[in-house]
Formats: C-alpha cells, structure tokens, sequence
C-alpha cells in the first residue's frame, strides 16, 4: 500500500475540521446535559448573534494571521467604532444606519492603517505595535466619552429593533456574518491579491522573488481587519444597545482564539475562512455554555487561552512531525532507489 | 543566430576577479553544460545572466542584440529564469498555485481564474511528466517534483534559457532520467538549458556543448560529443597554487579521532576514517557530496543514525557541540557570518564564547583575563583591528575568519575540524590562515580540512578522503593525491 | 570605531535623562510639591511593580523572544499568596510559595518555546489569557485585605529615617543584581548571543535550550516578586491584579534601549526608562490626566522608541556598509602587496 504524500497532507488538513467539529459535538452534548436551557431556540439565536461579532473579527484576523502577523488592537477598534456609531445615532436621530455602518467602517480603515504603517513602513513587529495601539485606541475613547455613557434610551428605536430581527429564524446580525465570512472567503479564493495573502505569508522571501508587493499585501491585511473591526463596532452597538468607554475590552482574545483554533496557522500562510468561522461558533458556543452554566466568566479567558497554546501546540507537532515523516520517507526512498541503482 | 552570448564578460570583487573576459554563445534549443571546480566562476556567470550582478566588463547579447540586464524580472522578460538548488515554494500552497505565483491567469471579472490556472498547469505538467496532480499541496512533495514546478514555472513564463545549477544534486538515478527526459522536451519547445554539474558524466549524456572555465577564465568551448572525461579534468583542474604557505613537518602519532560505518539516513553512509595526532586529513567532494553533513554530525549539530566514534580510543557519542567540546573536538562551520560570528559583539566576546566555563569561574566573566586571551590571539593570528573591544561586524571578511578560528583555538581543541577555512577571504589572510593550520598540526592538533579548493587539500593535508554522493569513494596519500585524481574519484569518472 | 558603538549607548542614556530632567520641569510647573524631597523618592513607588517586570522582560527581549504574559503571571501569584495566606500559614511560607509558582509559570512558557518549538508571541499570548483566567478560578473574590505590616512594608514601608522606600530599594537592589547577571556573568553573555545569532550560539557550545527556558523562568520569577511588592503596596490580593500593565512593562524595556529584535540592551538604560515612565505617570496625575488617556501617552511613547531605534539602526549600517568597503579596499591593496613578497 502505498499512501501518496498529498493524500497524508490533505488528511492533516481534514483533522483540524474534524477536530473542531468533534470538540464542538462534545460541549454542546455537555451543555445540554448539565444546562437546562442551552437547547432552545432562544439561546441558540443568542449564540448566533454573539458568533456574528466574533465571526466578523476573525475574517479580518484571518487576513493578518495569513500574512504572519497579528491584531491585537481589534478589540480597541470595536470599542472605539462602537460608541461613535451610538453616539452619532443618539445625536442625530434620523441619520440613515447606512452612513453609521460607513462611518464606523471608514474609522476602522483609518485605524487599521495605522497599524499597518507600523508595521510595514515602520518595521515594528506587530505585536509590539498592536499592543501599543490597542493601548491608544481605548485611550481615545476615554477621551472621546469623557465618562459618557450611550444609553439604549437615547437611541432610535429602528437602531434597537436592528439586533432583534430575525429573517428566516437566523438574527439579523448573523445573517451580516454570514455576507462577510462569504465575502471573506471569496477574497481569500477568488481576488489575486487575497492569494497573496498565502504566498506572503508562506515565504515571504520567495513572495518578494515571485514579483508580489509584500508590504502592500500586508497593509491590505491591516486595513481589512480594521475595516471589518469597524463594522463590528457597529454590530456590537446594535447587539448591546448601551455602550461605554470599555466596550469591546479583550475582544481580540475571542478573535485570535477563533482564528488559531480555526486552523490558521500562527506562522502564516495557511488556513481558511470556513476555519476561523468554525472556531468562532465554539468560541461563542462554549462562552454560551459558561454562562448557562454559571461557570465564572474567567473561565471563559482560561479556555481562550489555553485553546490558542493548545492548537498552536498541535499544530506545530503535527504539521512538523508529518512533514519530516514525509521527508524522511522521501529521503529513504532516494536512497533504496540509488542503491537499487548502484547494484545494477 | 546564438540565443544569449556573452562576450568578454569580466566581474570582480573587491579587486579579485571571479570571472575574467568569459566569452562563448549559448545556441537556441540546446543543452549547453557548465563545468568547473568550486570557484571556476559559474556561480557569478549565472548571476550575471539573471541580472543580480552587472558585469564590470563585457556585454550579454540576447537574440543579437547587446541587453544590459537591471535585474530578475528584467531577465524574466528576456525569458532568462535560474533554477535554484533549493527551489522557492510556497509549501503552504498548490502546485498550480506555485507555477503562477504572482501573475495567476485572471478571469474578465479580475478574479484569480482557477479553472485555467489548473488546466495550464495541468498541461504543462503532463508535458513534463510529472505524476502529480495541479491541486496537490507541496509541502508533502520532494525536491525532484519542485525542480519540475520550478520547470513549469519557467515554461509558463515563457522562459527561452533555463539555467539548472546542481539540478541533480538530490535527485535518485530514476529521478535524474525523468529531468532528462523533461530537459529533451524542452528544447521541442526551442527552450535552451544552461546546465551546471559536477557530475561529468551526466554532462556528457546530455550536453550538446560544454564550456570549461577555470579560475574565472574560459578555458575551452566544445561539442560534448568531441570531449572524453579525462580531457574534461584535465581542462577543470590545474588552477594555480598562490601564495600557498609551504607545510610544516610533523610527527605523526597515534590515532586521536576514529570514525566507523558512520550514517545519516539519505545524507551519507557508512563513512569509515580515522585522523592522527599531527596529521592534516583532507576531506574532498564536491559541495553537497556530504563533506559538511559528517563534520556536523561529528561536532553533535545533527544527529547519527549508525556508526561509532572514538576519541582516544574511548568511545565519543556527538550529543550536542557541548558534549563534543568537553572532549576536545573544535569545528570551524562553513558559513562564517550564519553559524560562526555573533556580529554585534566585540572581538573579545566572541573569541572566548567557546571557553566561558573555564573563563569565569563561578559564572563570573573577568573581563581582564578575556581581554588577555583575546589580545594574545589577535597577535598570533595577525588580527588587523583597533581594539579588542572593536565590533567584529565592522572587520573584513579574512579579519572575522581569524576570529572565529581563535574562538575554536582558544577552547585548546584535540581535534579541530576545518569546514572551507580559506573560504571568501583574501590572499593576504589566506596564507596566515595556512600558516596557522600546519603549525597547529606541527604542535600535535589531528586536523580534518574541508575544502572544495584543492591546491589548499593538496597543499596542507597529509592523506585525501574523497566523498562523493554520501559515501567515501577514495582515499590517496599524499603522493598519490593530484587534482586530477582528486576530481575523477569525486566525480565518478574512471580514469 | 568603538567610540561610535559606545557613543549610542551614552547618547541613548543621556536622551533618558535629559527626557527625565525635562518631565521634571513639566511636573515642577505642575504642582510645587513635585520637587520635595519626599515625593521625589516616592514617586516610583506605585510603579515599582511595573518596574520589576520590565527587569525580567529585558532578558526575555534581548534573548531574542517576548513575554506578554507577565502581568498575568503576577496575578497567579498573588492570588496564590492571598490564599495560603488566608489558610493560616505564616506570610513569608505564603510568599515563597508565591514565588515559586511565578517561576514555575514561567518555565512552562520557557518549556513551550524552547522544547516544543513554539513560538514565543503565540505561547504567551495564550499564556496571558490563560494565567489571568486561572488567577480568577483560584479565587475570584475580594482577596485577602489585612496582611501583616512588617509584610506590606515591602510595598509601602520605609527605612533611613523613614526616608526611603523599601520598594525602591528593592527594585534598585533586584536591578544591580540582575544588571551583573546581564553584564559580567556567563549566563548574561548567553543571552546576548542567544539574541544575536541562535545557530552561531549553538555552534559555540552554548546550552540553548537550557538559557532559553532560564530566561523565561527568571520572567516569571521577577513578575513573582513583583507580585511581592504589588500586594504589600495595594495591600490585596485580587486577581485583577496588574491587569493592564503590560503597555508600561513593554514601554519602559524598548524606551530603555533594549533592541526589540534582541541581542542589545542594558540594564542601566531600562532603569532609567522606568523611572522616567513613572515620572511621566505622576505628572500626568498631577495634571488631572485619567489612566487611559495617559496611555496614550506612553503608547506613542512605545512606538515612537521602536520607530528611533530602528531609523537608528538603519543609518548606523548604511555608515557601517561605506566603511567596510573602504577598509576591504585598503585590505586588498595591502594583501596584494603582501601576496607578492610571499610568492
């Protein structure tokens, strides 16, 4: 029998779905049996609106972790957007949702070109430079807010109703999710410079050789996440009606964990949409859970946590030790094939 | 008409020539075959072709006409693409996504056009002969199949001349026949190939005409047909022996390192040697034969799969460099600035980084005795510098060798391994480096010396090893070691 | 040519405290009460905390790696303290296990990077939620709240007179001590070339792995004794603890000169960076400034440093590539010469 290397690759590549899959079946298996409530529709769209946010966030992490770097200012970003787009509609009531969605993603666009000059202009790792944005972001909105808060009271009622309609059974603001997850994945699939993202991230140098504008790639990456960061600002205003200066606070987490456990790989270059999105329905699933089951919300930080060193983990010993097992394989049959050689 | 000519081309660096007034013409549709030692000067001709280097004299005519290549992509438009030894792919990616990295055939819409990419690929791999399909992802895929995306690549660039440098390197014999195979192929595609190889028999299967270069200088252009192997040699070989320090005499004692059946799974293979108190042992092969892999897995790098060491006569199991330290062993790597330098540090730190645990007891490092060290190698070795405490990141090339070797010296080694020492420095230094080696050996030290410049083997080493393809294929004394013999045992040629 | 090497560093030092001279007449004209001598010498004391991480992380940044997760590394350990504490053992047993646990945190960051080939962003990012979340499943109350004074004085007691802050003397003693591991020990010269060159390191017989996970134990073990000073300043034990300085922690390491990529940074600098970090923070209290507008203070601040140090960098070697050139030139003139008279 002969397995072809490709096939034990896409096998790997199968596991991760899989896996999540699986790990999805046994908490929501747990949850029904020791939670009550968690198996009702009701809960199920609170889910499904709760997915929606992550969700968003992680297509746009998914692009930057693509390219080899990381995002650690959406969750500022959110907040930020957020309390603008509350703010505006409570000052201006009759202002059309669609300029507040414009107005909160054009913010976001700014944001994350921030972000993607330090890093590609400025040579910061993105680490350091989203930790310190991140920091900045949240400050400005200490500044913006001033101790304010935005009360669902002030807020037009079309605002309010916008997270409580359901076409089709499935929350409004999943249905946005579900556009953007779609949209994601096309990019990623169908635009030559979402591929890029992959090739970037895969090897840079080689991407550089291939004729690819690296640095622009990765600002696209930045800008993108910021972008989307921006909408989900909007979509957590919707979500939570009232919204004050720490709104959004440790967002990143939930999206970082959605994309890491979702099969992107921290090192760059590979992993999916359909990945990061999976991941965002455990993340909020379990978060869910957690609440039902009146599990303190620092668990929920622990799993995050420990999700993202735990698939960094697997990921690593998996993907290295099959590709030097595919390696060695190769490398022994080289050999058999030149003594085979040397014998005749 | 000739597809490329080169004509005159002269290149130098820091006043030292790598090639000097190189002239001959590649014909269309042909396989042309590069030949030289190490350091012929094929690597800066190939670098020239593709524009990362300008010639200092001399023109490239490309279709008849005088081109001046700015670099790569300008070369690509020419239709002039290199293969690397080691491909770069994108693992992470599909082979079609791989041949058309970069420029993926777009549909009206602009979006990447899948179906035309895979079938274009599909093509061009068929016509290959690749048994892979255009949706496999590479990381699984050996070095033989990325030589054919590379190829692939190539074709759906358009590409006219395709210069293969080593291309067979890592390849099995079935592999190296299906390249050939591909290689024939393209020339129905009027695609030339400008092919570099040690393997003077794979030239001669599949050449149309070879060029000889030596030294930097063209030697001899000819119809493969007209030329034998020895010829071929003799042409190669011959380089002069500059400014070569004369060797010492030395006592030869008792054998101090003793190697058997030593083997790194498809790297090398039952290597047997052993190097005495005040010998010099060269170790010869082409680069890549395994020369380096062995010195590696001796100093503990990499790791063994078979065989014993012996130390002494006690038996020696390579762990780590630590491990191997302890014992006395010392090896200079090969690439100075990756795995020898720290280059921020100063001169100082960086000769006694190997002896810290005997320099500073308890822990504590005494700055006066390291300056001490440091100075007293700075003299014996003729380090040119204006302090101990100079950055060695600011020193030249032949200056930071000197550091890293008095690194290895200061740890007092029994056994010094020498991987390419003269490699990239100049004549000046070169020679105190030759110096250095015969009196460590005169002293007692047991010495093997890596080297691809064979004047330098011929010249310091007391008995020759030759590599070739993993295994030990020929061991000459220092009598019987010419370079011409030198070249027949590590090329495979029977004389 | 060792004068420019050693040119930057001073300057470097000297922009410290030239920026922490000028932070000082900002201050001064702020409230006349900045120049005292009291509240010059307790003004570091709420970021004595901060200051201890930043020790730790400089080792951790110039061995070439990072270390996110110290604050929640801190928190792990007072909550730890807080409930031994709390069960009856005697303070000093409580604040040992502390530590030990603080290390222990930290080498299995040191464990995941080094042994497992993890990289270290991905490991303490993780790491980071994770410890603080465990933090909280520990004990997610109050925390304790009445620890013993001669415990507490470690974070808010004086000595000399009643002059001088014990946590001062403790964040100067932890960094004289640290700063001679970094520059005159064995281990110090590890980290440096660790940071420099990892493959040259290995080559030269350097314990790699074993110095890669030491450098993450002593980041946990310096958030632990941070952890020390943090409950006898705040004087509880909650897992919130630290939450949010890891900004400053990061500030004060690359504003103190330490190479964000590794291999270069000094003690002295990072000293001086968190001094001037805390005078800043004071100031800007003084000022009435909230706690997140001043972040983005020192977030620009973070940046800004990086951006300076790398626009820095870039021009030290495109001087340094000119000069190479000329000397080889003189080389190859020279050795020419030499090859004759040799041949």
């Amino acid at each position: 029998m002969k397995l072809s290397p490709q096939t034990l690759a896409q096998a790997a590549f199968r596991l991760r779905e899989a896996g999540i899959f699986i790990a999805l079946t046994v908490a929501v298996l747990l949850f029904w049996a020791r939670a009550n409530n968690f198996m009702t529709i009701a809960n199920w769209q609170d889910i499904a609106t709760d997915v929606a946010i992550v969700a968003v966030l992680a297509v746009g992490q998914t692009m930057v972790v693509l390219t080899r770097n990381i995002d650690l200012s959406v969750g500022s970003i959110v907040g930020l957007t957020a309390y603008i787009s509350s703010d505006t509609l409570a000052h201006h009531h009759g202002l059309p949702l669609g300029v507040v969605v414009l107005l909160a993603v054009t913010i976001g666009i700014g944001l994350g070109l921030v972000n993607g000059l330090l890093v590609t202009v400025g040579r910061i790792p993105a680490i350091i430079a989203t930790i310190g944005t991140l920091a900045i972001f949240r400050g400005l909105l200490f500044e913006i807010t001033n101790g304010q808060n935005v009360l669902a009271f002030q807020l037009p009622e079309r605002f309010l109703n916008l997270a409580a309609r359901k076409p089709v059974g499935l929350p409004f603001l999943a249905w946005i999710a579900i556009a953007i997850a779609i949209a994601g994945a096309a990019v990623l699939r169908w635009a030559p410079w979402g591929r890029d993202f992959y090739a970037v991230g895969s090897n840079p140098d080689a991407a550089r050789y291939a004729g690819i504008p690296v640095g622009r790639r990765v600002l696209t990456a930045f800008v993108l996440s910021g972008a989307l960061a921006g909408l989900g600002g909007f979509m957590f205003a919707a979500r939570f009606a009232s919204v004050d200066a720490v709104a959004g606070t440790n967002l990143e987490f939930d999206a970082v964990t959605a994309v890491v456990i979702g099969g992107v790989n921290v090192f760059g270059g590979s992993g999916t949409v359909l990945g990061a999105a999976l991941g965002a329905v455990l993340v909020a699933t379990i978060q869910d859970g957690f609440t039902l089951l009146k599990l303190s919300e620092f668990w929920k930080m622990f799993f995050n946590g420990t999700a993202i060193v735990v698939a960094v983990t697997i990921d690593a010993l998996v993907t290295q030790r099959l590709q030097e097992a595919l390696r060695r394989r190769r490398r022994a049959e080289m050999v058999a094939a030149r003594e085979q050689g040397a014998a005749t | 008409m000739s597809l490329v000519e080169l004509r005159g081309i002269s290149k130098a660096y820091g006043g030292v020539h790598a090639v000097q007034d190189v002239s001959f013409a590649i014909a269309a549709a042909s396989t042309h075959a590069l030949v030289g030692e190490n350091g012929a000067g094929k690597s800066t001709l190939v670098k020239i072709l593709t524009g990362v280097v300008s010639p200092d004299e001399g023109a490239v005519i490309v279709d008849g006409e005088p081109r001046s290549i700015g670099g790569p992509s300008a070369a690509r438009r020419l239709g002039i693409v290199a293969m690397y030894q080691d491909p770069t792919v994108f693992e992470d990616l599909t082979v079609a996504e791989n041949v058309f990295a970069g420029r993926s055939p777009r549909t009206r819409l602009g979006a990447v056009d899948w179906k035309a990419m895979r079938r274009e690929a599909s093509r061009l791999l068929e016509e290959l002969g690749a048994d892979f399909a255009p949706d496999a992802p590479v990381r699984g895929l050996g070095v033989a199949d990325r030589q054919l995306i590379e190829i692939a690549k190539a074709l759906s660039s358009s590409a006219r001349l395709l210069i293969m440098d080593e291309p067979t390197a890592a390849l099995s014999l079935q592999e190296v026949d299906t390249l050939f195979a591909v290689v024939r192929r393209l020339h129905e595609r009027r695609v030339s190939v400008l092919f570099i190889s040690h393997r003077l028999e794979e030239v001669s299967r599949i050449a149309d005409t070879v060029t000889i270069l030596r030294d930097g200088r063209h030697v001899e252009t000819r119809p493969a047909a007209e030329l034998k192997h020895g010829e071929m040699i003799r042409l190669m070989v011959g380089r002069s022996l500059d400014a070569l320090f004369p060797k010492e005499e030395a006592e030869i004692g008792e054998p101090v390192l003793r190697a058997e059946g030593l083997t790194r799974r498809g790297v090398f293979s039952n290597i047997s040697f052993e190097v005495r108190r005040g010998e010099i042992v060269g170790l010869a092969g082409f680069v890549g034969s395994g020369r380096t892999e062995v010195a590696r897995c001796i100093f503990g790098i990499d790791r063994l799969d078979a065989g014993r060491l012996e130390i002494d006569g006690r038996p020696f199991t390579p762990r780590s460099p630590r491990a191997a330290l302890r014992r006395g062993l010392a090896y200079l790597p090969e690439d100075r600035l990756r795995q020898g330098l720290i280059q921020p540090m100063s001169i100082e730190r960086n000769v006694t980084m190997a002896v810290l645990p005997e320099l500073a007891p308890g822990g504590i490092v005494r700055p006066r005795r390291e300056r001490r060290l440091a100075r007293s190698f700075m003299e014996r070795l003729r380090i040119k510098a204006s302090s101990p405490r100079q950055i060695v990141r600011s020193l030249s090339g032949g200056n930071q060798q000197k550091v890293v070797l008095s690194k290895w010296l200061a740890t007092e080694p029994r056994i010094l391994i020498l991987d390419e020492p003269t490699h990239g420095i100049d004549v000046g230094t070169k020679a105190d480096v030759h110096r250095t080696i015969s009196h460590l050996a005169a002293q007692g030290l047991a010495i093997l010396l890596i080297s691809s410049e064979l004047p330098e083997i011929l010249g310091m080493a007391d008995r020759v090893l030759v590599i070739r393809e993993g295994r030990l294929v020929g061991e000459l004394s220092r009598e019987e070691a010419t370079q011409e013999a030198i070249v027949q045992a590590a090329a495979g040629v029977a004389s | 040519m060792r004068r420019v090497g050693l040119g930057v560093l001073v300057r470097w030092e000297t922009v410290l405290v030239l920026l922490i001279l000028a932070v000082g007449v900002w201050c001064r004209s702020l409230s006349p009460l900045f120049l005292t001598r009291v509240n010059l010498l307790d003004l570091a004391t709420p970021y004595i905390f901060i200051g201890l991480m930043a020790l730790g992380l400089t080792f951790v940044i110039i061995a070439g790696e990072i270390d996110i997760s110290v604050a929640s590394i801190l928190a792990v350990s007072v909550v730890v303290l807080g409930q031994i504490y709390e069960a009856g053992a005697n303070i000093w047993f409580a604040a040992l296990v502390g530590l030990l646990v603080a290390t222990g945190l930290g080498l299995v960051n040191g464990f995941l990077v080094a042994v497992v080939g993890l990289p270290s962003l991905a490991v303490t990012l993780g790491t980071l939620a994770a410890y603080r979340g465990l933090a909280f499943l520990i004990h997610s109350g109050e925390g304790v709240a009445s620890f013993p004074t001669q415990f507490t004085n470690i974070g808010i007691g004086y000595v000399w007179g009643q002059q001088v802050p014990v946590a001062l003397l403790v964040f100067l003693g932890a960094a004289v001590a640290l700063g001679f591991l970094l520059h005159a020990t064995r281990f110090g010269r590890y980290i440096y070339a660790l940071g420099a060159n990892r493959e040259a390191a290995r080559y030269s017989g350097i314990p790699v792995t074993r110095a890669r996970i030491a450098v993450f134990g002593l980041s946990g073990l310096l958030a632990g004794i941070a952890g020390l000073v943090y409950v006898g300043f705040f004087g509880s034990s909650r897992a919130d603890a630290a939450d949010g300085s890891l900004l400053d922690v990061v500030t004060a390491v690359v504003l103190g000169g330490v190479d964000i990529f590794g291999g270069s940074g000094s003690m002295v600098g990072v000293v001086l960076s968190v001094l001037l970090v805390a005078e800043l923070r004071n100031g800007m209290q003084l000022d009435n400034i909230g706690g997140d507008t001043q972040n983005i203070v020192i977030g620009v601040l973070l940046l800004a440093a990086i951006l300076a140090g790398n626009a820095i960098r870039a021009l030290q070697t495109s001087g340094l590539r000119t000069r190479i050139a000329r000397a080889s030139k003189k080389e190859v003139v020279r050795t020419a010469g030499q090859a004759e008279g040799t041949t």
